[in-house]
């Protein structure tokens, strides 16, 4: 008897790592790609990010239509950045689409073994929104007050660092962790004073329902929300050509989306998610899509990172270094932007913001705008 | 019964002492319940009725067997009898051990072997690093004591409007029928499930902590008070009728220390069903407590933050659950016998 419990406890244990072993793929049928975050009423789509272009756009799959043994699969995660790196590290995922800053560099510095392929936005707009009514009129009157944050998202180093800028840190504001959408519900129920988010409020505020007091876009070029593309090492090692089919596809969709031509069916592409056209296009008022949507490693984008690291270790939302240089895998972005011919496509900026080259795109815009 | 010859000489002369004419009315109670035998307990005389509880009996009976060595001064015995009672802990202790031992022993080899990738089931020693840590720099007082604040406050309220509750279903019929289809239907409801509407109520402040905690206490417990209750023997009651106990003196003395232990089973599990409430609000909206470090520690991939919380809370469910045991071990001391 208590033989075979033990026979049946240790097999049940061997069950469980020949499972884990078996999710490693000898030959991948699905390509699983994950997008941290929902739409509106958790509808399957993303927004602000050339992620959600691929997606819209069926880039990659359009890249596999010959091959009909190759699916790709997209999955959807409410519980964003957070929850789509417990999908990696559990080996469900081969590409991680538009992850967001901090949560790469908290799975980074956990050892989740990723590859930093190329950016999904560029500096995404943070937003703080009070009540109409709230007598909170600016960064500086957070303090002591309860804000609701979606945690371990790029908005928490993004809110954070911008509290630095004001001298406030997170422990001088009540910070409720709340998603996306209940930041909104619990901010228009007045269950808390302000919430940090993205374009989403920009809606909310021209039906009068909250007020704008904070937009990144207004600050300096350094603050603001980053997101790029990952590949598991695994995948990555494994499969290189499919690794490269796939980056290919996606710098197609960031180059789409950095035509001025596109914009309006940029925005509409987004709006799948349930968020208006009009928000977006209010958030991206005077500014170029090229300098959003790039898919360049350029220095400011390494900056950027190099930057957020350094504030997630320093906010302790991190207890390791990471280091970046081995992150970065420039050669699929590379190949995809020679195979493109879109070498000088996109302008290029120093760590600082400031332009090194034009790029042509610029000049499709001057000419379209002529 | 080894001891039984001392024990009824020791009664006959109590008896013969006081003789029955002496004996107060909750004696008689006890005599006619069966089993009377008056027990030494320090200098009172306590009249037990019998109970038949065969292990409690027993373990009783070693304790009062202890007290009454130690004034006969046999060490030897003593030391027999404190090793038996070492043995028996022991042994249950070693077993109660066994099957956490055994998951620790999994969790040590998975994270050696690496069955589960490590950002998901951190190591053991990290586990324990970082518990280490939050003790040192306050932070897992300052969460523990916010949670354990919270469940007590829960705990009160929720404890207290049970007993009431079930004690007046119990006692009154028509009162029972008036609201018990509404409790029913109440009870039915998850603790959880109350959360969207409580929100727009009151918000997601301390109150809905303690309501929601309270309303998870108080549905076990008016459970149990009710059945514990309505379950005590018809004989116990016609005891008390035939001695005219009044109503006080009849929920004192027969209906209450009877209805203990289904009361206690009713107290325990709110105890428990609040922890876990508690915690599930924290993950939901709070800025501080154990749940909300749990659910911060996943959002930060960290997930020792979480394993170390779950352990606290396991930890102090535990502390809880045995003090709640005690108590109740303590108020069912009348269920001695020989």
């Amino acid at each position: 008897m208590k033989r075979t419990f033990f026979a049946a406890l240790i097999s049940g244990i061997f069950a469980i790592g020949t499972l884990g072993a078996s999710t490693a793929y000898a030959d991948p049928t699905v390509i699983r790609i994950g997008y941290p975050g929902v739409g509106v009423d958790n509808q399957p789509y993303g927004y602000g990010d050339t992620a959600s272009l691929a997606h819209v756009g069926h880039y990659v799959e359009d890249a596999f239509k010959d091959n009909p043994d190759i699916k790709v699969q997209w999955t959807f995660f409410r519980g964003a950045g957070p929850e789509l790196n417990e999908a990696l590290a559990a080996h469900q995922l081969d590409f991680a689409a538009g992850l967001g800053d901090l949560p790469s560099i908290v799975g980074r510095a956990r050892g989740l073994k990723t590859r930093f392929l190329l950016p999904a936005s560029e500096h995404g707009s943070l937003y703080l929104a009070v009540s109409p009514k709230s007598n909170i009129n600016s960064i500086d009157d957070l303090k002591g007050r309860k804000v609701a944050q979606f945690r371990g998202t790029n908005l928490q180093i993004a809110s954070d660092a911008v509290l630095e800028a004001h001298h406030l840190t997170e422990k001088d504001v009540k910070f409720v962790s709340l998603t996306t959408a209940d930041g909104l519900a619990a901010l228009t129920s007045g269950n808390v004073d302000a919430s940090f988010g993205g374009q989403e409020y920009l809606d909310l505020q021209k039906r009068g329902i909250v007020k704008i007091i904070y937009a990144s876009k207004n600050d300096a070029p350094i603050f603001g929300t980053n997101s790029a593309f990952f590949v598991t090492e695994e995948f990555e090692q494994a499969h290189p050509d499919l690794t490269q089919k796939v980056v290919t596809a996606f710098v197609k969709a960031a180059a789409w989306g950095s035509t001025e031509a596109n914009r309006q069916a940029v925005f509409e592409a987004w709006a799948k998610s349930g968020v208006p056209v009009e928000s977006f296009a209010d958030d991206l008022q005077g500014l170029s899509l090229a300098r959003e949507n790039t898919a360049l490693v350029d220095d400011f984008i390494k900056a950027r990172y190099a930057d957020k690291a350094a504030k997630a270790k320093q906010y302790g939302l991190i207890k390791k270094d990471i280091d970046l240089n081995s992150w970065f895998a420039p050669q699929y972005l590379e190949t995809a932007l020679k195979e493109l011919k879109l070498e000088n496509f996109w302008p290029t900026y120093d760590a600082n913001g400031k332009k090194l080259t034009d790029g042509t795109v610029e000049s499709q815009k001057q000419a379209a705008a002529q | 019964m080894a001891r039984a010859p001392h024990f009824s000489s020791l009664s006959l002369q109590t008896l013969t002492l006081q003789g029955p004419a002496a004996l107060t009315a909750d004696q008689h109670a006890a005599l006619l319940l069966g089993g009377f035998h008056p027990v030494p307990a320090g200098d009172a005389l306590v009249v037990e009725p019998w109970v038949v509880d065969q292990g409690k009996q027993e373990r009783e009976e070693r304790d009062v067997t202890r007290v009454d060595d130690v004034e006969a001064g046999s060490l030897d015995r003593v030391n027999l009898i404190i090793s038996d009672w070492v043995g028996e802990h022991a042994g249950r202790l070693l077993l109660g051990l066994s099957f956490p031992l055994v998951l620790f022993i999994i969790w040590q080899a998975s994270s050696l072997y690496g069955w589960l990738p490590d950002q998901i089931l951190p190591a053991p020693s990290l586990v324990w690093q970082t518990l280490q840590d939050r003790i040192s720099d306050g932070s897992l007082w300052d969460d523990t004591s916010i949670s354990l604040l919270r469940v007590l406050r829960g705990f009160t309220i929720g404890a207290a409007a049970g007993l009431l509750l079930g004690g007046l279903m119990a006692a009154s019929r028509r009162f029972h029928d008036y609201l018990n289809p509404l409790f029913l239907a109440v009870s039915q409801v998850p603790t959880l499930g109350w959360v969207p509407l409580l929100i727009l109520v009151i918000g997601i402040d301390e109150g809905l902590k303690n309501i929601l905690v309270a309303l998870s206490v108080f549905i076990p417990v008016t459970l149990g008070t009710y059945q514990g209750i309505r379950d005590v023997p018809h004989a116990y009651r016609e005891v008390g009728q035939v001695l005219t106990f009044g109503r006080a003196q009849m929920l004192r003395t027969i209906i209450l220390p009877a209805a203990v232990p289904a009361i206690f089973t009713g107290l325990r599990e709110g105890l428990s069903n609040g922890w876990q409430t508690l915690v599930a609000v924290e993950l939901l909206a709070s800025t501080e407590g154990l749940g909300f470090q749990m659910a911060y520690g996943r959002q930060l991939f960290q997930l020792e933050l979480v394993i170390a919380a779950m352990l606290v809370i396991g930890l102090i469910g535990f502390i809880f659950d045995f003090l709640l045991g005690r108590i109740e071990t303590h108020l069912q001391r009348w269920k001695v016998a020989a």
